[in-house]
């Protein structure tokens, strides 16, 4: 038996080294934690974000590693991230209780899919803040939820793709048929009825937020159906490489895409910076208060630059400030009318009863009630100028 | 001159001395036989002709040239070309494609390729359709490839190792026509074959080897029959001291413990290579089967263990007719065998010792299907301590041992079942003196223990010595019977080369 | 002249140690280098590596949870490989499992805990089997190679839990998200320690128990000799189409309790990643642990470690690619050593027939 015990002993053999190097340095770790125990009460806050993918250079997760470096910019508080980390499974929790571990008390998740997770999360670690984005789960104390109001830049990024189209046919390529989705369509598709009442703009489902092959295949379908300006609702910027080379206009989404995407015109875009560090900043003045918050471009949270070049610059500068001085509704404006022709809207007053997306049993407005944020996120239907089926 | 000269050829391995001072002399324009058992180092010899080895002693000399080939392309660029016994074709390319692979011309054009391609087949009568893909092809054709690939390289010298062996008869007769067609143009072929009809029918001379060495050179085939060919083959006979002592006359009135009927086998081609065979063993008889090497030996062993199908036949072990039963049910019934391939037949290389030995009896040794390690351990020692098995580590893969105890340690096994019936397929082959005497003695104590043994061996003084009987295989049928104590070799030769000789059957 | 791998007659003696320590050894000194042109310290990184990972109980827990997955797949991945089966669909067998123990909680989401978890880890055992049984018989009937049909069917598995989550078993409450509703309540593992649930015991029973099994019973005997040559074994009587078809089977029923536990002890409920991978690492468990069934429960834990250590320093500030980079490091080590082991490095050129084979060949002739 002694040849066995010998081969455990060296198997083990680079985890002792690995031990005893790190034995080494043990006075290090109790410095830290004490220098930590003197500073300010500021210096107590860490704020860690868990991100789904990696944080890449212009989609959802690049945009949300930018909020946090602006968060932590403007409140001196340390940040700190994972990526790559994947939903509902053990991961997660790890990367989380690590961060627990390590003093982090303010934890971001960016991802849907984090969401029953870091409810569970927020429930054990009363002392800790827990912000998750793009759900609807919260509690009383420690734990609210973030998204934002993307339609209002879309609205104006389709007044810029009504005013450029020449063919009048406007593509989409988009990820899934959520709430989220639809409404930033029918937002876009609005805007485009408003510089040009005859384009129609065409969807393309890819079923996938993140596949440049998939996406780029969708744009050419698109580009192939005759449209000459292409925007998105996904995390690469396939569909720009795609419009490029055909020689066409791309209004981008979540950041400025200039620098990858030639034919690029503008954008609608994410800015988390303003929200993380008010989050960042109440979870150290222990003033946090958990809310389903659901910022506008009056927040900074979405913002879309106006591109100078364009011939309804003026028009979308407008918009954008009645928007942010909240005069000015994407969705109450006059008559809103479905594909099928039926009057949903007029005059912000529901025409037609409004049924939960996902299950008919539940009614989400009746006609008379008046439009409210309900209404929105459970958008499931495609304004009149949108080709496409909102079933997928 | 001569177009290839061997001299004094060495090529030793570990442990072993493949070819001891071979030469080998071949005309140009000639089709000549290099002939030998297995393992008499005919293949060592042509894999230093075609570059696959170097030899440690000797000269290569083409046309009066001294060559030293590092690589098999070394000597396809001298013109030497060899067709080994495994195709090494990709099947999904063509005819074409493998031909020219990695001596196309630069600029490709594959119509005029398949058409030079076709032009060369056509020349030498190899029948093939340059455009198809060769998983489509028989073996055959696909042999064809390989002599085409040859010519491709413009090879004047080509080297066929058992070309035969995988080819129909009627096939073996087309190829007999190419290589004339080929010596016809001025090359030479080299044509290794232990089959004597073949080399009398299509060669011009053969060198005979036996033991790594040349024991007749260049004999000029035409002056020559076959029982000649077959004696040099298996050499003179030796010292009648060596002969078994046969402890007990076997009483001829016993029912015999193996009886085998009318036994037919055939190989995936559809070629009987068990041809109707029959044969008694009694308890307490050696019947040996002599044979040059691929008459059916293997199959018809094979086929009595119940490893590959027969396809009419019986096979009856101690009045239990087996003929249906499985490897394992026939084991069960007395029946053991030591088959040809030691290593991946009849033991397992990447097992151990202990797992290697109890292979045959593992069942015993569990309890609820959980073995028993320490029974298993003491079984192997035991074994291992009777056979004089040298193992160094019980818990090592048995692939490390060497020949003589992997035999032992085989033997051993088969026979500590206690079988009636013991099927012993070149059992000695590969062994050092003492391993041959120790597997000898093992099998002669045993038939004097009353088990009756059936002998195949390729060696004839094994058989000799050994049997009470001796059958002799040809073309996969039992066409000679000797009695061993006045046997002549010449008569067992000819019998062994196909020639019957009337006058030895019983 | 060319290099080849020859296996070698029998492994390097006692050097299975010393090459996995020099391996390992040689995979941190290289991960040094790199995380010090990276700027960061690479003994601070190795130790909090170490501490996150064995350095305390909660350390422990998320090593030994990790290890579930790892070491089940890795056994499936093994038990088809004694065989000489390349199972390449534990991750296909893992999502069918996670689909089975789901599909028991929508039909009985009332049943009490007890008797529901116990029920959905037997349907995801059903599961696992169930993906395999079609390569198991294409094998065994039609000698169909069983790692394209394995290798593909995780496709298929894929698709079908895409399908689920897209479609029929969309959560009504998902905001459209395609997620399959939260699994009820009572269905999680019960919590051991820490994070870690009960997931871990019976991971620890089967595949110690299996292991054990595998090599100690005439079953697992019976496959090495399969294993080792198929001829040998019909030599001695083992039905090769019988034991093909069980250790296929019995490979996809592990790597589907894989699923299972995953799905009662990690997730709240079934999404399109349930395998997240842990399949086609069991195939590198496997290759650790020499394919001896046996050895897999050791590997699988230390391959949990280099995980959750590599992925505790990306909390640290070291970038998911560098630490990916890192454990890759570490497992190529491992890799390299296992392979050294086993194999030695030959010069081709005296080639094809040179080496232990012709050697052999001319050995059969004096």
């Amino acid at each position: 038996m002694t040849p066995k015990r010998r081969h455990w002993l060296a198997l083990l053999l680079p985890f002792l080294l690995f031990a005893a190097a790190c034995g080494g340095s043990d006075d290090d770790d109790s410095a830290a934690a004490g220098s930590e125990g003197e500073s300010a009460a500021t210096s107590d806050t860490k704020a860690a974000f868990v991100m789904v993918a990696p944080i890449g250079d212009a989609g959802w997760n690049f945009m949300h590693n930018e909020g946090r470096l602006g968060a932590e910019a403007s409140t001196g508080i340390e940040t700190a991230f994972v990526d790559s980390i994947p939903e509902g499974g053990a991961e997660f929790d790890n990367a989380v209780q690590n961060f627990i571990d390590q003093g982090f008390n303010v934890i971001i998740t960016t991802s849907f899919g984090y969401m029953d997770a870091t409810e569970k999360f927020a429930a054990e670690n009363p002392d800790v803040v827990f912000e998750h984005v793009s759900g609807f789960k919260m509690n009383d104390t420690n734990f609210g939820n973030s998204f934002g109001r993307m339609y209002q830049p879309r609205y104006i990024a389709g007044m810029a793709a009504g005013a450029a189209t020449e063919s009048g046919r406007i593509g989409y390529v988009a990820a899934f048929p959520i709430p989220e989705v639809i409404r930033g369509i029918n937002a876009f598709a609005l805007g485009v009825a408003e510089t040009n009442p005859d384009a129609v703009v065409e969807v393309a489902w890819t079923s996938t937020w993140f596949d440049p092959g998939v996406e780029g295949n969708a744009a050419q379908a698109l580009i192939d159906a005759g449209a000459d300006v292409l925007t998105m609702h996904q995390d690469s910027t396939a569909t720009g490489q795609a419009i490029t080379d055909a020689g066409g206009t791309f209004i981008g989404y979540h950041s400025d895409m200039s620098e990858q995407v030639e034919s690029y015109l503008t954008a609608p875009v994410w800015d988390w910076s303003a929200r993380y560090a008010d989050i960042m900043q109440a979870a150290a003045d222990g003033s946090f208060t958990p809310e389903a918050w659901w910022g506008g471009m009056a927040d900074g949270v979405v913002d879309i630059a106006i591109p100078a070049d364009s011939p309804v610059a003026a028009e979308m500068q407008a918009v954008k400030d009645e928007i942010i001085a909240g005069e000015f509704d994407v969705f109450d404006r006059g008559e809103i009318v479905d594909q099928d022709g039926n009057v949903i809207i007029s005059d912000g007053v529901i025409q037609t009863e409004l049924l939960n997306p996902f299950d008919d049993s539940v009614v989400v407005a009746a006609e008379g009630d008046g439009l409210n944020d309900g209404v929105l996120l459970n958008m499931n239907f495609f304004v009149s100028n949108v080709e496409g089926s909102v079933s997928g | 001159m001569l177009a290839v000269e061997l001299v004094d050829i060495w090529k030793r391995f570990p442990g072993v001395v493949a070819n001891a001072g071979a030469t080998l002399g071949v005309r140009s324009g000639s089709v000549h036989a290099v002939l030998g058992e297995n393992g008499a180092g005919k293949s060592t010899l042509m894999n230093v002709l075609a570059g696959v080895y170097q030899p440690d002693e000797g000269s290569v000399v083409l046309n009066g040239e001294p060559q030293r080939f590092a690589s098999p392309a070394d000597a396809i660029a001298c013109g030497v070309g060899m067709v080994h016994q495994e195709f090494r074709l990709i099947p999904t390319f063509t005819v074409t494609e493998n031909v020219v692979l990695g001596a196309a011309p630069t600029r490709l054009d594959r119509g005029s390729l398949r058409a030079q391609v076709g032009e060369l087949a056509e020349r030498f009568g190899l029948l093939t359709d340059p455009g198809r893909p060769v998983w489509q092809l028989s073996m055959g054709e696909r042999q064809r490839v390989e002599i085409l690939k040859a010519l491709w390289r413009d090879a004047s010298v080509l080297i066929l190792d058992e070309p035969t062996a995988v080819l129909t008869p009627g096939e073996a007769v087309e190829l007999g026509r190419v290589t004339r067609a080929m010596a016809d143009d001025g090359r030479s072929v080299i044509f290794i074959s232990h089959k004597l009809d073949e080399v009398t029918a299509f060669c011009d001379e053969a060198t005979v080897m036996r033991g790594g060495a040349t024991v007749a050179a260049s004999l000029p085939v035409g002056e020559l029959d076959a029982s000649r060919l077959a004696e040099l083959m298996v050499g003179q006979a030796t010292a009648v001291s060596q002969r078994r002592q046969r402890a007990a006359q076997v009483d001829g009135e016993q029912s015999p413990a193996l009886v085998v009927r009318d036994l037919r086998v055939r190989d995936v081609h559809g070629r009987a290579v068990v041809d109707d065979v029959s044969l008694d063993v009694r308890p307490g008889e050696i019947v040996g089967i002599a044979g040059v090497a691929g008459n059916g030996q293997r199959p018809l062993a094979d086929a009595i263990a119940g490893l590959s199908p027969a396809e009419h036949g019986q096979v009856v072990v101690a009045d239990a007719d087996l003929s249906t039963a499985s490897p394992a049910a026939r084991s069960a019934a007395g029946l053991s065998y030591v088959p040809e391939d030691r290593l991946g037949v009849g033991l397992a290389p990447r097992l151990d010792a202990v797992e290697n030995a109890v292979m045959r009896s593992y069942r015993r040794f569990a309890r609820r299907r959980i073995v028993d390690r320490a029974a298993s351990r003491a079984h192997t020692e035991g074994l291992i301590d009777r056979y004089r098995v040298k193992v160094a580590r019980m818990d090592a893969p048995l692939a490390g041992l060497s020949g003589g105890n992997l035999q032992r340690l085989l033997v051993g096994r088969e026979l500590d079942e206690k079988p009636t019936v013991v099927v012993a397929a070149q059992p000695t082959r590969g062994l050092d003196v003492q391993g041959v005497a120790a597997i000898q003695q093992i099998l002669l104590d045993q038939s004097a223990a009353g088990v009756a043994v059936l002998l195949i061996s390729e060696d004839l003084d094994e058989l000799l010595a050994l049997s009470d009987r001796l059958l002799v295989m040809h073309g996969g049928a039992v066409v000679a019977s000797f009695d061993p104590d006045d046997a002549d070799r010449t008569a067992i030769g000819a019998a062994m080369a196909g020639a019957v000789s009337t006058e030895g059957v019983s | 002249m060319g290099l080849r791998l020859a296996r070698r007659e029998s492994p390097v003696r006692g050097g299975q140690v010393l090459a996995f320590a020099v391996g390992l050894l040689a995979a941190l000194v290289v991960g040094a280098a790199l995380l010090a042109m990276s700027g960061h310290a690479p003994i601070e990184v190795y130790r909090s590596m170490f501490d996150a990972a064995l350095g305390s109980p909660r350390g422990w827990s998320a090593t030994l949870t990790r290890a579930v997955p790892l070491g089940l797949a890795g056994l499936a991945v093994a038990i088809a490989g004694s065989m000489g089966l390349w199972n390449i669909g534990a991750e296909g067998q893992i999502i069918a499992g996670a689909i089975g123990g789901a599909w028991v909680a929508r039909l009985a989401p009332d049943l009490a805990g007890p008797a529901l978890i116990p029920l959905m880890l037997l349907a995801a055992v059903a599961g696992g089997a169930a993906l395999a049984l079609g390569p198991a018989i294409a094998r065994a009937r039609l000698g169909v190679n069983e790692i394209i049909t394995t290798l593909m069917l995780n496709e298929v598995a894929i698709r079908i839990v895409r399908y689920l989550v897209n479609g029929p078993w969309k959560d009504p409450d998902g905001n459209n998200f395609p997620v399959a509703p939260v699994l009820p309540e009572q269905s999680g593992l019960p919590t051991l320690f820490e994070r870690s649930n009960i997931g871990v015991v019976i991971a620890a029973v089967v595949v110690i128990g299996v292991g054990w099994y595998a090599a100690r019973s005439t079953w697992g005997y019976e496959l090495r000799i399969a294993g080792s040559s198929e001829r040998a074994a019909e030599y001695v009587g083992i039905s090769l189409k019988a034991k093909l078809f069980s250790v296929l089977v019995v490979s996809g029923a592990i790597a589907g309790l894989a699923g299972g536990i995953e799905l009662t002890g990690s997730s709240t409920r079934l999404v399109e990643g349930v395998a997240n991978g842990y399949g086609f690492a069991g195939i590198i468990v496997a290759a650790l642990a020499l394919m001896r069934p046996s050895g897999v429960a050791a590997v699988a834990i230390a391959f949990g470690a280099v995980q959750i250590g590599g992925e505790s320093i990306q909390t640290q500030g070291v970038p998911s690619a560098i630490s990916n980079l890192l454990q890759a490091l570490i497992l190529f080590g491992a890799l390299a050593a296992a392979v050294w082991v086993n194999y030695r490095v030959v010069r081709t050129g005296r080639s094809v027939e040179g080496g232990a084979g012709s050697a052999a060949a001319a050995g059969a002739g004096a």
